[in-house]
């Protein structure tokens, strides 16, 4: 099991972002986190990712806490979180010099495949930024991938991009947890759906017995949480 | 230690137009000094002297603004991501310190040159040792009983709010720390003066002559009584120890405050 949540409850001053969760991630799964915004997608994942601490309930991720497993977990977050002097290269150095497990070779075929122009990223677009990030994220040879919004605010093609690399780069024994409003659009990668509402599980579904009950994960995302 | 390296050069990338702005502003400072022409040579050498006290404390809190800047990396979430990498929060800490740390006595050394060059203009020649000790050690121990802790303690500072920005009201603690500062810097200040001298001192400026310490307080007796009373007695070693020691406990509570942050 790569992470496992036991009875997570998040409070922050005023709310609350997720209750009493209860979760596991194995090994090779593409999984959807879904839900409306101040659903808890985000808190769940930084909780996994090691940014957030639990109020109440244990999380371990590779058997350990998530913050000492952060070497070995890959988080990207919604926000814009580059330097605005940063280059690819300087990118690449920065990734090398951190995580030992950072390949510059494939971060430069990212580069390419997901057309990231060589310059400041002050003076890229936010859909040319995204890519770049996400470069950064696939490049290193992690077991656990915590996607958080990685396509908001991002034109079509990035987008369609973003997805196919997606698809290309997931090897069989790694676990992404994807969220993302753009249900639609991702709807082919999702092996498993979980549906949060006010923080809470709606819905832990595999997507093959989604489509076998007739519903695909959109359908189901709007007559859970509509 | 691949880890430092790389905080260190981000650090670099991260601040070397404040460095460089920072070490740049000293050639303003030179113009500055060159421009008195007070005919008093006495009167010269004082205001002289005077503007490179400005230029001290004008560096001291550019330095701090300089290494405390964690607030807009918070907001903009470059934290985040600094957050997430596997070098612990001692390391980052480390990073951003040394960092500041080198600017800070690269800036105080060229402060020490200054001074010579003004005593040289006012035709006050010092030999080589004692001109090696008036720019290198003299700020290296300015350095380490001021900046040193100052700038641990910015940091400290900064963390701290940061730290409890998502769990807490951040102004709440900040403002105790601030509120608190004279109050600790006050205690710490009589504490020191009490033991200062228990140990040998640092015989610092001994060799500076006789001649040229009359001089020097003949034409500033402010300023110079300090270098006068360095040259007989030497520097007490016990603030320097103490300093060095508050450095490194506001470091590791820096860097074990990392560890739990939130973002």
């Amino acid at each position: 099991m790569l992470a496992r949540l036991e009875g997570v409850t998040k409070r922050y001053r005023t709310t609350e972002g997720v209750r009493d969760l209860s979760l596991e991630f194995p090994a090779g799964e593409i999984v959807g986190v879904l839900g409306l915004n101040g659903s808890g997608k985000s808190t769940l994942l930084k909780l996994v990712a090691g940014l957030l601490f639990p109020t109440a309930g244990s999380i371990t991720v590779f058997g350990a806490a998530p913050r000492p497993s952060r070497g070995r977990t890959v988080f990207l977050g919604e926000t814009d979180t580059l330097w605005p002097w940063m280059t690819p290269r300087d990118a690449s150095r920065f990734m090398e010099g951190l995580y030992p497990d950072f390949d510059p070779i494939r971060f430069n075929e990212l580069l390419d495949a997901l057309e990231v122009p060589r310059r400041k990223t002050k003076a890229m677009s936010k859909g040319e930024r995204g890519r770049l990030r996400l470069a950064m994220a696939l490049a290193r040879s992690a077991k656990l991938y915590l996607l958080d919004e990685p396509l908001a605010g991002i034109d079509l093609i990035s987008r369609e991009k973003i997805l196919m690399q997606l698809v290309r780069e997931w090897h069989t024994d790694e676990t992404i947890l994807l969220s993302t409003h753009e249900v639609a659009e991702a709807e082919g990668l999702f092996e498993r759906a979980i549906y949060l509402r006010d923080g809470r599980l709606a819905l832990d579904a595999r997507a093959e017995d989604l489509r076998e009950q007739g519903k695909s994960v959109v359908q189901t995302f709007k007559e859970v949480l509509a | 230690m691949k880890g430092l390296k790389t905080l260190l050069w981000l650090e670099h990338r991260r601040s070397w137009v404040w460095a460089v702005s920072l070490l740049g502003s000293l050639a303003f400072w030179a113009w500055g000094i060159k421009q008195v022409t007070v005919f008093d040579v006495g009167e010269r050498f004082g205001i002289r002297t005077g503007l490179l006290g400005m230029a001290c404390a004008i560096g001291a809190l550019l330095l701090c603004l300089m290494i405390g800047r964690i607030r807009a990396e918070t907001r903009h979430g470059q934290y985040q991501v600094l957050l997430l990498t596997p070098p612990s929060g001692y390391t980052h800490i480390a990073a951003r310190y040394l960092y500041a740390a080198g600017v800070a006595f690269a800036y105080f050394i060229t402060i020490g040159f200054l001074f010579w060059w003004i005593s040289a203009l006012a035709g006050i020649q010092f030999d080589a040792g004692t001109l090696v000790e008036l720019v290198l050690a003299v700020p290296f121990y300015a350095v380490c009983i001021t900046m040193l802790p100052l700038l641990a303690w910015t940091l400290l500072l900064m963390v701290f709010i940061s730290a409890y920005r998502i769990s807490g009201p951040g102004w709440v603690p900040g403002t105790v720390m601030i509120l608190g500062t004279p109050f600790a810097l006050s205690w710490l200040v009589d504490g020191i003066a009490r033991v200062s001298y228990s140990l040998p001192s640092w015989r610092l400026l001994e060799r500076l002559p006789m001649a040229v310490a009359s001089r020097l307080v003949e034409m500033d007796p402010e300023t110079s009584a300090e270098i006068v009373r360095v040259s007989r007695w030497g520097v007490p070693i016990e603030p320097l120890l103490i300093m060095l020691a508050l450095t490194a406990i506001f470091l590791v509570l820096a860097g074990r405050i990392w560890q739990e942050v939130e973002a």
